[in-house]
């Protein structure tokens, strides 16, 4: 049960495929995305709908035609998706490159879901003066391939998407800093229903729903009661996956997931022009596990804990997820340093918190 | 986990190669003691052949999981990761390399000595996730190494456009300027050209040795891969040339009198994706049969030739080209290729490893399977892992075997 102020974005949410097909017949052109690297204002400003491609599907079997079943459920269940037919509106794909296996499902995509428009965007690890003007390069090659496909960019159309999406993100990030001072009164669950809505939205309509809530947010006393956590880990779909948290007795006060904070932060980039602003952006990202170490990692993990005052941490990760899975010995031997408790849950196929992961994040708010 | 196997080797040259190998991690030890600086680096790309110029050590942690598969030393090491909280479904070259360096590394006994210890690292900022992700731990294991981050743009073949090029160039640049600050040697740049030409020679040798492989019977198969040690380690240098030409020269005498790996060859394959390093033996197993894997994926990373002219330009196109080779940076660009090995080998079928270890060679393999039987070449998906047996059943393997022979012995008319 969600309440009638999240009603839209659970709508956006839910009928994602009929919306898409909706905006499509409307004239929409729709570009999918899996990584949030992607630089969906360019997207925009060439006149597309950016769309993340997500879905939740009820079973996997198609898809294993076309890939193996040790990559994350994310991509297997989007892959399922796609070959049901539910992104069929996209008129292709553009990525940037972050994880090996969005990479290789691009081309796979392609050959098996066809479109019209297919992209890997490299980006630089490093920030200096020679990877903003490779990544300046890079941009103009994504430019020129989405103009080729009819795509109308300019300079000031490229300005206006990057307000546009500023004014997301800034507003969202009232919502974190609402949430981390437990003046947000919706639950985590809630929280991520408004999160997820943004990837299939048009973002003017976005906006315009955040506006909304905003207004209609009613002032509360601080939330108390559960014990505080981060939630940190890749893309979570499924609602229930935070909702059991809560229920089990933590409240989520902070994250650092890939359908949460980090593609919100920073909101903005600075630079003498707007292809600069969005190289800024994308540099100063609040790192994923892809593109840096648990070393750069975890000093913003401890600084999220801190300014919100969350005491444990609740690893959410794909099953397979290489880039997490990676880095968690290091980040969880440094909780662990520091008496900060953390438990880690993957994310398998079946999705939902079932069974022993239901009792495991029990027993761990029970020890706490 | 399954008996750790070596394959049947047939080249004289193959089996000089435990001495090559013996004598490279000699050298990475002399040089240890010597004082000269040991810098791990990742595989396939252009650091190796600056190392090699500038009179540096090359050490490639990734070839050093293989060596402990055939010794049988994986076990161990993924023991010692997997007690860190490292994921079995990690790839286990990172299980292994990390299970090594935090277990017996430095304790009496490890084969050829073990590693040395790094002075230098080059951690990649490209490639797979798992390699930057071994690289993050090592430099955790090891702060005293100097670190030189490099940017290599992960971009598909087909793609490389000149801003690629000549990012990879600037990252080169930075390298040299890099090394030269933390050793004090100066590169020369004739010495860069000549070893260079010694790498691009290496690679025209190892085009020569792949094409033998058109011959039927075969001279060379997948048996004989361990010969590629000398372009992981040794490229750019005289060493490897020597004995690419001595390989080459054998292929060449064996092919005149018309010698083959086996001596009734029935049936041809290709095997994509990473060997078993556990079990190398299996190459041979179709043996039986009359079949003989003639060619794979993996080799395909060193068929690039390098412009001599233009030794940095050269270095940075290998950097940018040789992991998409094998990758799922382009599937299409893989998928060309292994067509392109069926029709050029006159392949039969082909056996596709679906390598639980290695997801990016393993995507795409799905595409391929498709366009080979439209063309005719009918393949069997074997479900492993190219370091930890634990995910490979030799029954299993052998059923599915035997039955693909079968069908690929009935379908050119021979009789069982
Ligand atoms: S969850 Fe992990 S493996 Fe899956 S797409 Fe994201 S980074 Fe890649
Ligand atoms: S390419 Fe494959 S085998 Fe090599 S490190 Fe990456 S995942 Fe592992």
């Amino acid at each position: 049960m969600v309440s009638e102020l999240i009603a839209p974005f659970h709508d956006a949410v839910t009928n994602r495929e009929a919306n898409l097909n909706r905006l499509a017949s409307e004239g929409n052109r729709l570009m999918g995305y899996f990584c949030t690297y992607t630089p969906i204002e360019l997207l925009h400003a060439s006149g597309f709908v950016p769309v993340r491609i997500m879905g939740e599907a009820p079973k996997v079997e198609k898809a294993y035609n076309l890939v193996p079943d040790f990559i994350c459920p994310y991509l297997r269940k989007s892959v399922e998706r796609g070959l049901e037919g539910a992104y069929k509106s996209l008129a292709g794909i553009v990525q940037g490159y972050t994880c090996d296996v969005t990479c290789g499902l691009v081309d796979i995509w392609k050959e098996n879901m066809g479109g019209e428009v297919f992209h890997i965007l490299p980006l630089p690890y490093l920030d200096q003066a020679s990877s903003r003007s490779f990544l300046r390069s890079g941009i103009t090659d994504l430019v020129e391939k989405l103009s080729e496909a009819g795509g109308a960019y300019s300079e000031q159309r490229l300005a206006d998407s990057l307000d546009l999406y500023a004014g997301i993100r800034s507003r969202i990030a009232s919502l974190y800093d609402l949430r981390s001072r437990r003046f947000l009164p919706i639950t985590a669950r809630e929280f991520l229903i408004v999160v997820n809505a943004f990837f299939v939205t048009p973002p003017e309509r976005y906006l315009a729903m955040l506006e909304a809530l905003g207004q209609a947010l009613p002032e509360a006393p601080p939330l108390n009661g559960g014990t505080p956590v981060l939630v940190s880990g890749s893309l979570v779909e499924d609602p229930d996956m935070l909702g059991i948290i809560e229920e089990s007795g933590g409240l989520v006060v902070s994250d650092d997931l890939c359908t949460g904070y980090r593609p919100f932060s920073p909101v903005d980039g600075h630079g003498a022009d707007p292809v600069e602003r969005l190289i800024d952006r994308t540099m100063n990202r609040f790192p994923c596990p892809t593109r840096s170490s648990a070393e750069d990692r975890i000093p913003r993990l401890l600084s999220l804990m801190e300014r919100s005052g969350a005491r444990a941490v609740v690893f959410l990760v794909q099953k397979f997820c290489t880039p997490h899975l990676g880095d968690l010995p290091t980040v969880r031997e440094a909780l662990s340093r520091l008496d900060i408790p953390s438990i880690l849950i993957e994310i398998e196929e079946a999705g939902t918190m079932g069974g022993q992961n239901l009792t495991r994040i029990n027993s761990f708010f029970e020890m706490l | 986990m399954e008996k750790s196997t070596k394959s049947k080797k047939r080249l004289e040259t193959s089996r000089e190669l435990p001495l090559i190998i013996a004598q490279y991690y000699q050298e990475c030890h002399e040089a240890k003691a010597r004082g000269i600086p040991v810098g791990w680096m990742p595989p396939m790309n252009g650091g190796i052949e600056l190392f090699y110029a500038m009179g540096l050590q090359p050490v490639f942690p990734e070839n050093w999981s293989p060596v402990c598969a055939a010794f049988g030393l994986t076990g161990r090491n993924f023991e010692v990761a997997e007690n860190m909280g490292y994921s079995r479904d990690l790839c286990g070259y990172l299980r292994n390399i990390i299970g090594y360096v935090h277990g017996m590394m430095g304790e009496a006994g490890n084969p050829l000595g073990g590693l040395p210890e790094p002075d230098i690292m080059l951690p990649p900022l490209g490639g797979c996730a798992p390699v930057m992700k071994i690289f993050q731990a090592l430099m955790r294991r090891f702060p005293g190494a100097k670190v030189f981050k490099a940017d290599m743009p992960q971009v598909a073949i087909e793609d490389i456009r000149r801003h690629h090029i000549d990012y990879a160039i600037s990252e080169m640049k930075r390298l040299i300027a890099f090394l030269t600050e933390a050793t004090g040697r100066r590169l020369d740049e004739d010495r860069l050209r000549e070893t260079v030409v010694l790498s691009d020679r290496a690679c025209e040798l190892w085009d020569e040795i792949m094409a033998f492989r058109r011959c039927i019977p075969t001279p060379i198969a997948a048996s004989d891969i361990g010969i590629m040690f000398v372009m992981v380690t040794r490229q750019g240098t005289q060493i490897a040339v020597d004995y690419l030409t001595k390989v080459r020269d054998e292929l060449k005498e064996r092919a005149a009198r018309g010698a083959g790996v086996i001596e009734n060859e029935r049936v041809r394959l290709f095997w994509d994706n990473i060997p078993l390093w556990y079990n190398m033996g299996i190459f041979n197993y179709f043996e039986k049969q009359g079949g003989v894997v003639v060619a794979e994926t993996y080799s395909a990373a060193w068929s690039l030739r390098l412009d001599t002219g233009n030794p940095l330009e050269a270095l940075a196109l290998k950097t940018l080209m040789s992991y998409p080779l094998v990758s799922c940076v382009s599937i299409k660009k893989r998928k060309e290729m292994v067509l392109k090995a069926c029709r050029d080998y006159a392949i039969d079928g082909t056996i596709l490893h679906r390598n639980r270890s290695c997801v990016p060679i393993t995507l795409g393999q799905m595409d391929i399977k498709r366009e080979l039987e439209a063309i005719g070449v009918p393949s069997l998906i074997i479900d492993a892992d190219h370091m930890d047996g634990r995910n490979f059943s030799m029954a299993q393997f052998q059923t599915r075997a035997d039955a693909f022979m079968e069908m690929l012995l009935h379908k050119k008319g021979f009789s069982l």
